[in-house]
């Protein structure tokens, strides 16, 4: 069969966009590989098994996990500015996947585990059985109804957050 | 240049084309479009039990027994709703068409009927995999990309299948010129199985790759699928349904072969993050290249228009098309607004974006879907609308249209104040709660828009069943 010069020339054209948008969205941060920061955490099991159970209940679609350099003054948590430093490329080195998100019906992670009452294991596992007693107002799920292990673990992964 | 000249000329404008005859590669892309209507009902379902878990989470919490309290969460259902919304209700209506024009277009036989039907068990097969895995908690946790290892590699296989049929179809036409819709089906289905193989990482049961590039190539992912499949694709049925809708020619050719340029983007997801300056500052730049594409789209439409304005007011297909191209040129807009970088850190992470994506979704591309229902069902079935039927389609064009303009404003809004709440230091929680009353309005608009589509629904299963009736007689 022979091909028209039309969808030769396009197909070749759009192959072309491909590869370049490959290159030079994929393959060059690729080569680029950042040192782990000394806030990187390499897992214990416990900590993966929380990581996961993270993922599981679907955590990540309502709370990031970046600071992104314009809101490190006035980002609020409880008060202007304690959202946290900036993220650096290396915090995330031993992630795999990452857990940026897209929205944030609910407060960035990144630091909840250097906040002084979210750094505490009784409140993080009382906070995920009852949201609302200890977070008036919130419109965060609760997830009494999971295994206490579940939620044990879960917490464990929350306080490698630092 | 053959294309230039070679127009699609309707034989007779708009919804006055007597119906054709059904030819025996119909069926199977009919029965794309019915499963597309189906997940379509569940993935509505899913959006309205999401809104009232934004809402309040007690309500919904509170009337589940406890044996489904976790399949029923917020964390499990958003990828359910997103799923059945894009991969099962446009993507399916997307390939139905395709198949159906393609074979038009060229005046070709499908090629490999059985492998067309294969990949209609399969891809509703990854599709009820979705619906259900997705609640259990099986989930790869990447967005767009948590189909878990051996549905994703079922899902690709789909992809490829559909390119194998639609370039095999093409190869065996009878008709010398290819037509612009065709070659977008063409390059369409040819990028988005490396876009959805690269993103998915599908060499790796995790799929998930390491650290910081995750992101980046999830970013890339997310968004060249949206551009190569959702959106090019959309351009050839465009280019299908303008002439064939309005009776006019298409303004120029020549313009429309540039929409494949939709542009290699996605990393302005990433401004202000870690990723490296120099890849944020190319993904800006080629954000604002979009202008390429949406200008062949935008212009073609305006100047093919001339003269057909007034025939919205009958033809339902045509009103639904131009909805969806002014709400199309709103997503443009919004689009390039958002990578530049101070707005960007205004509106970035907040409802905003959640507006966004339904405006692209269901504006744009459910109401280009609903056009090409409302004109090719009828057409593929062989008889037109009965008045009463064509009345109450009436009615879900406009409760559809009431229900997402209100929908999207009141999330714009919400992004807006959330964006500027957070630059202002405000306490988190007291930011959720200026925004309670907002998650009220946007579950009654979200109502009204399910509502809609429980018309849709009901029109369309009355007019579908109502044949078999016929038959049978």
């Amino acid at each position: 069969m022979s091909v028209p010069r039309e969808v030769a020339q396009l197909t070749l054209g759009s192959a072309f966009f491909l590869t370049l948008g490959v290159i030079g969205t994929i393959l060059l941060p690729a080569t680029f590989t950042p040192p782990p920061s000394e806030l990187a955490t390499a897992y214990t099991p416990q900590q993966l098994h929380g990581r996961q159970i993270y993922a599981r209940e679907g955590c990540w679609y309502c709370h990031t996990q970046q600071v992104r350099s314009t809101e490190a003054d006035q980002g609020a948590v409880y008060l202007a500015g304690d959202i946290g430093p900036v993220s650096r490329a290396g915090d995330y080195a031993y992630q795999k996947p990452v857990y940026w998100g897209t929205e944030r019906q609910g407060p960035d992670l990144s630091h909840t585990a250097s906040r002084p009452q979210t750094a505490q294991r009784a409140w993080q596992l009382a906070h995920l059985k009852d949201p609302e007693a200890l977070v008036p107002g919130t419109i965060m799920p609760s997830y009494g109804h999971l295994p206490e292990s579940d939620l044990e673990d879960l917490v464990e992964y929350l306080l490698t957050l630092k | 240049m053959a294309i230039a000249e070679a127009e699609i000329r309707p034989r007779a404008g708009g919804e006055g084309e007597p119906p054709q005859r059904p030819t025996d590669d119909e069926p199977i892309a009919r029965y794309f479009i019915y499963s597309g209507a189906f997940w379509l009902a569940l993935n509505i379902l899913a959006g309205i039990v999401l809104s009232v878990f934004l809402y309040s989470p007690p309500v919904i919490q509170q009337l589940v027994p406890d044996a489904l309290k976790a399949a029923i969460n917020f964390g499990r259902l958003r990828p359910f709703h997103v799923w059945l919304g894009i991969f099962g209700w446009v993507s399916m209506v997307w390939i139905g068409s395709m198949l159906y024009l393609t074979c038009r277009l060229t005046r070709a036989r499908l090629a490999w009927p059985g492998l067309a039907r294969t990949l209609l068990y399969a891809w509703n097969g990854a599709m009820l995999g979705a619906a259900i895995t997705f609640p259990l908690g099986y989930t790869q946790g990447r967005e767009y990309a948590e189909l878990t290892w051996p549905l994703s590699l079922l899902l690709e296989a789909c992809f490829i299948a559909l390119a194998a049929i639609i370039w095999r179809t093409v190869a065996q036409r009878e008709e010398p010129r290819i037509f612009v819709s065709v070659w977008l089906f063409m390059i369409s289905s040819f990028m988005t199985p490396i876009v959805y193989a690269v993103g998915n990482k599908l060499w790796d049961p995790s799929g998930a790759y390491t650290g910081m590039n995750d992101a980046i190539i999830n970013y890339f992912y997310v968004h060249n699928l949206f551009n190569a499949w959702f959106t090019t694709a959309a351009f050839g049925l465009v280019f299908y349904m303008l002439p064939r809708f309005t009776g006019n020619k298409l303004y120029s050719h020549r313009l429309a072969m540039w929409g494949f340029t939709s542009v290699w983007t996605g990393q302005h997801h990433a401004l202000y993050s870690p990723a490296p300056d120099w890849l944020q500052i190319v993904s800006v730049s080629f954000s604002i290249l979009t202008v390429i594409p949406n200008a062949a789209l935008l212009g073609n439409w305006w100047f093919t228009m001339k003269g057909a304005w007034s025939q919205l007011r009958e033809n339902l297909p045509l009103r639904w098309l131009t909805v969806g191209m002014i709400f199309y040129l709103f997503t443009c807009l919004q689009g390039v607004a958002q990578s530049f970088r101070t707005f960007n850190s205004l509106v970035h992470l907040t409802n905003w974006v959640v507006g966004h994506s339904h405006l692209a979704f269901v504006a744009d591309y459910s109401f280009f879907a609903f056009g090409l229902i409302y004109y090719l069902i009828p057409r593929m079935v062989g008889r037109p609308l009965s008045l009463r039927l064509r009345r109450a389609a009436e009615w879900h064009f406009w409760v559809s249209l009431v229900g997402i303009t209100a929908f999207m404003y009141t999330l714009w809004f919400m992004g807006l104040e959330q964006g500027r709440d957070w630059a202002m230091g405000v306490p988190f929680v007291a930011t959720v709660r200026n925004l309670h009353a907002w998650f009220f309005v946007r579950l009654l608009s979200g109502v009204v828009l399910g509502f809609g589509q429980v018309i849709f629904l009901y029109v369309f299963v009355r007019f579908v069943t109502a044949r078999k009736a016929a038959a049978e007689a």
